[in-house]
């Protein structure tokens, strides 16, 4: 019934060097031939996506093959620029000669923690509102997952954040109308002064931009949310390898997608070696992948799962990635075309 | 005296009334505001201070908004000079 790429996101996450840029390439390769226009985007600070497909792919949409284009985010960047808005905006209203101090302080809020994780997120949430327009899917090749779990419990935990401080701001200008209420004769303003308030910008003007700024970005993060914890929208595909610390470490990630209500779509267990491996060490190696396997089996059995073979050479290039988005598709179960169903639905 | 004179007179004592009744409130009203806007500014401001914030990359832009409000809320608390080194308004 519905296909994986009928979806518009696809998160492809996993411990560190078990496949993931392979396996999303793949997928993006397919789902390019299958007629959807994708964008590929590399969420991890060490880029590998443009080695995979051997092309220099950076900070811009860079075609990568029929359909299909590549990103390589750069949160240094995303995080320059905003503070380059806010520099800009502060300078607007300060005198010239604290310039230098402006500069000097932001530079801080750079490379305070949090601000890049943040750039990255902000992109990643722009993408996944604004690509609709040119892309039919978007698919995150993530950093390691802890990384990822944190960039996917942000907008949660932010919007909390912003809920907060418009809370704070509603209190105050609850506290203001209050004020006006016990209002003064205006022609004896001067006799009976003023108690608080700004002399420079009436408060309700500021009030309002500061509300506005919160409500943007409140806005922003439960559009996030709301698009990552839809099922027909987003699916995440864990890849891991049949040994201990990624069974471990997929087994938290999965906890943790659970608890944000992330849709998860199966798993790409990556990397097996083959039945007919010959040699005595290898075939031990075989018999203890067979116990991880069991465990995997055992401890993921209400997942889609696909097993992928070692492969005798490196992945490299657009034929072998075809092949292993080929496999990874049928093992899914879903070798039909993307939006099969639905074309049906729609013909005159 | 005249009955506009007495009415100005009226005027003027109902209104005193009225401040006597209302000043009290009216301090307490903005005192309670202005400890708001205090707590919203450390908020906003504390990664300055030294006082880690995850959200930095918000307040960040709320910053220009309330910059002009820095000076009058680091008097206020006790400072009479920008408590950041790096920060100088004055």
């Amino acid at each position: 019934m519905d296909h994986l790429f009928d979806r518009r996101i696809i998160f492809v996450g996993g411990k560190g060097g078990v496949g993931k840029t392979t396996t999303a390439g793949a997928l993006a390769l397919m789902a390019g031939e299958a007629g959807r226009s994708t964008l590929l985007v590399s969420t991890d600070p060490a880029h590998s996506l443009g080695d995979v497909f051997d092309i220099r792919v950076g900070n811009k949409e860079t075609p990568l093959a029929p359909n299909l284009a590549g990103l390589e985010i750069d949160p240094e960047a995303e995080a320059e620029r905003h503070i380059a808005t806010v520099k800009m905006s502060m300078k607007s209203l300060v005198a010239p000669k604290m310039y230098g101090e402006i500069d000097r302080q932001l530079e801080l809020a750079r490379h305070s923690p949090g601000t890049v994780e943040a750039a990255l997120l902000e992109r990643m949430a722009d993408l996944m509102s604004d690509a609709k327009s040119r892309f039919d899917l978007l698919i995150f090749d993530t950093a390691p997952s802890g990384h990822t779990i944190r960039l996917l419990s942000l907008p949660e935990v932010l919007s909390a954040w912003s809920d907060g401080m418009l809370g704070h701001q509603d209190r105050s200008r609850k506290l203001s109308e209050l004020l006006k209420v016990f209002g003064r004769d205006h022609s004896r303003e001067d006799e009976f002064g003023v108690i608080g308030g700004s002399k420079e910008e009436p408060d309700d003007s500021r009030d309002g931009r500061i509300q506005d700024i919160l409500l943007t970005r409140r806005r922003k993060f439960h559009r996030a949310r709301a698009l990552l914890t839809d099922p027909a929208v987003t699916a995440f595909l864990m890849v891991l390898t049949a040994e201990r610390l990624p069974i471990l470490e997929t087994r938290k990630t999965l906890d943790l997608l659970g608890k944000f209500d992330v849709p998860v779509a199966g798993m790409v267990v990556n990397r097996l070696l083959p039945p007919e491996v010959d040699g005595d060490f290898l075939q031990e190696r075989r018999a203890q992948e067979q116990e991880y396997r069991d465990e995997i089996d055992r401890t993921f059995a209400h997942l889609k799962r696909v097993y992928l073979n070692l492969l005798p050479h490196d992945v490299h290039g657009v034929e072998t990635l075809l092949e292993i988005g080929r496999a990874i598709l049928q093992q899914l179960g879903q070798p039909g075309q993307p939006g099969e169903d639905v074309g049906a639905a729609e013909a005159p | 005296m005249k009955w506009p004179d007495f009415k100005k007179k009226l005027n003027e004592w109902a209104h005193l009334a009225s401040e006597v009744y209302h000043s009290p409130y009216r301090g307490a009203v903005a005192r309670a505001k202005r400890d708001q806007d205090d707590l919203f500014m450390l908020l906003i401001f504390s990664e300055m201070m030294g006082v880690p914030n995850p959200a930095t990359y918000y307040t960040l832009e709320l910053q220009p908004v309330l910059l002009e409000r820095f000076h009058e809320w680091h008097t206020r608390m006790g400072m009479e000079h920008s408590p950041l080194d790096d920060f100088k308004c004055c």
